[in-house]
């Protein structure tokens, strides 16, 4: 039990239990105004209207890409090779009926120690996630054995979410869901770790997920994707470069598609995936450097 | 085994529990033997006893009465859809309902996860103890998730009171040859169509359901000294009032020599 001390600090006090933090999704889906509370928080000042991303990148997720052109999951560790593939921007739909998502962005003055604390510390608090992209991120919650092995100092920033699962309640352009990400080790997400190192790759974040729409029915689909996020260094900053495959769990260790036979991704899930990516990755890019600045390194505020 | 589904059916009404039995075995296996689609294994627990809820209980708060438990093996999701939702309805997805109360079954899409034992072979008669990780005595274990317990932090807990339970209690510690952790896969969440088919209303979900295999039905004790120091773990994790668990015999439907 936390102590009184350590029970009033915000990173504790935004614990809640699985059937409350359930129920809380659907009022949190409307987006509702910051408490006082919140506006109090040193960060708040972050949550404001995002930089917008350039109209031709986001051009470039209007409509599909050339399925030829994409990868699938068990090639991921191409990405591991020198210069870029085919496809580093679009999406579609692969002809076994996943989803394919790339995305690339070149984050100036972010740094991979500054990755690893985001992914970490942005999981705290609710504002933390929605400052990330106030018009679409709604809330996030953490489980307490999780919270506790955040805020434990002994494990690296760049571990701690090895084998931890963030629950997002997001809009990715087809309604508010709530998606549970259970990130992985880069070895247990399948890449090949004899290649892993500088300059093929300087941080990752990723692993699979399940999302579902928040005012979820009996009707409503429970949808499995990969997310892949690799950083590698790049003259004054990172390259980001993004792979979703919707539709495919990892099994086993090894993804697996995990559609039922002919049923197809939809092409809305896809692009609205692949747009939001695209938005949120650019603001993200834009504070990253700023916030970390100001309180990189720790997880408490 | 990547996936497999775990079929928790009772007897139909006007049924006796031989005439079940002989059913499911003899008929209802032998369908499944002839039109074997995409299923890698077959396995029939047929039990043999069980006990639901806990002694504090003044009633049982769910259907108390559970006659086998089958497990079908593929090797992925497709091979299983292939399988259960053939385009032209197979003759084992339609003899359900001549055995089965289908409506009160409880389904679990699972993926495994092999938990080590100590000892894996027996020692009571040596002759025994060439093949490891065997036994008579196959007990499931269906446990209910605390509706407040995240459920990764569900199988973290899970994990820590199996250890708890191994070092309190030493008969079972000595006689357990195998453990299994057969956790609910996501993919389960999509099975509306499957509910309604059956016309099942809010059938309970478990995340977790625990084989232990020990020697032979007279090691059952080995097995109720471990579940009462499992559910002794002072963190709060499962709903023992919902959970139950169940003696069984297997009964292999379909099981090919390994290839290797």
């Amino acid at each position: 039990m936390p102590t009184a001390t350590e029970a009033s600090k915000p990173e504790v006090k935004a614990q809640l239990n699985f059937k409350d933090w359930y129920a809380s999704t659907r009022k949190k889906a409307e987006q509702p105004p910051l408490t006082p509370e919140e506006k109090a928080r040193p960060f708040a000042k972050y949550y404001r209207d995002p930089v917008p991303p350039d109209p031709a990148h986001l051009a470039k997720m209007d409509k599909p890409c050339d399925p030829s052109k994409a990868i699938y999951p068990e090639q991921m560790n191409d990405l591991l090779n020198p210069g870029y593939l085919d496809m580093e921007i679009g999406w579609c739909n692969l002809p076994n009926g996943a989803g394919f998502i790339a995305n690339c962005y070149q984050h100036k003055g972010v740094t991979a120690d500054m990755i690893d604390w985001w992914f970490v510390w942005h999981t705290l608090e609710d504002l933390r996630y929605r400052i990330w992209f106030p018009p679409q991120h709604a809330g996030i919650m953490i489980s307490p054995e999780t919270r506790k092995r955040f805020l434990d100092p002994s494990i690296p920033f760049r571990e701690k979410n090895w084998g931890a699962t963030h629950h997002v309640t997001e809009n990715c352009d087809c309604g508010m869901e709530n998606i549970d990400i259970s990130f992985m080790s880069p070895k247990d997400f399948g890449f090949d770790m004899s290649r892993w190192h500088e300059p093929n790759v300087s941080t990752f974040a990723g692993g699979f997920g399940w999302a579902c729409a928040v005012n979820k029915t009996d009707e409503s689909i429970t949808a499995p994707a990969l997310m892949c996020h690799i950083f590698r260094q790049i003259p004054g900053g990172l390259e980001h470069r993004t792979r979703f495959w919707l539709g495919y769990r990892i099994s086993n260790g090894k993804p697996e598609l995990s559609l039922p036979p002919g049923v197809r991704v939809p092409e809305a899930a896809i692009r609205g995936l692949a747009r939001h990516n695209v938005k949120e990755f650019k603001n993200f890019g834009v504070f990253l450097p700023q916030i970390y600045a100001e309180l990189g390194g720790k997880v408490e505020v | 085994m990547p996936i497999k589904l775990m079929a928790a059916s009772r007897r139909r009404p006007g049924l006796t529990r031989a005439e079940y039995f002989r059913y499911i075995e003899y008929y209802h296996g032998t369908i499944a033997r002839d039109e074997r689609f995409k299923i890698s294994s077959y396995i029939q627990n047929h039990v043999v006893d069980g006990a639901f809820g806990v002694l504090s209980d003044a009633t049982h708060q769910q259907v108390a009465d559970r006659e086998c438990v089958v497990e079908l093996y593929f090797e992925n999701f497709p091979d299983m859809l292939a399988t259960l939702e053939p385009a032209t309805p197979s003759a084992a997805s339609q003899d359900g309902k001549f055995f089965a109360d289908e409506r009160t079954n409880i389904i679990v899409m699972a993926e495994e996860e092999e938990v080590p034992v100590p000892n894996p072979f027996t020692t009571f008669n040596p002759g025994l103890g060439i093949v490891k990780s065997v036994g008579a005595l196959k007990v499931l274990q269906y446990i209910m998730r605390d509706d407040e317990v995240y459920r990764e932090d569900y199988y973290q807990h899970w994990r820590d009171a199996h250890a708890y339970a191994m070092e309190k209690a030493p008969y079972a510690r000595e006689q357990m040859r195998r453990c299994v952790m057969n956790k609910r896969c996501r993919i389960n969440d999509n099975d509306a169509a499957a509910r309604k088919h059956f016309k099942m209303v809010d059938p309970p979900v478990y995340d977790l359901v625990v084989s232990t295999w020990f020697d032979t039905l007279e090691q059952a004790g080995a097995f109720r000294q471990y579940n009462e120091a499992v559910q002794s773990y002072p963190k709060k994790f499962a709903d023992w009032s919902r959970s139950f668990f169940l003696y069984t015999r297997q009964v292999p439907i379909i099981r090919d020599t390994p290839k290797n």
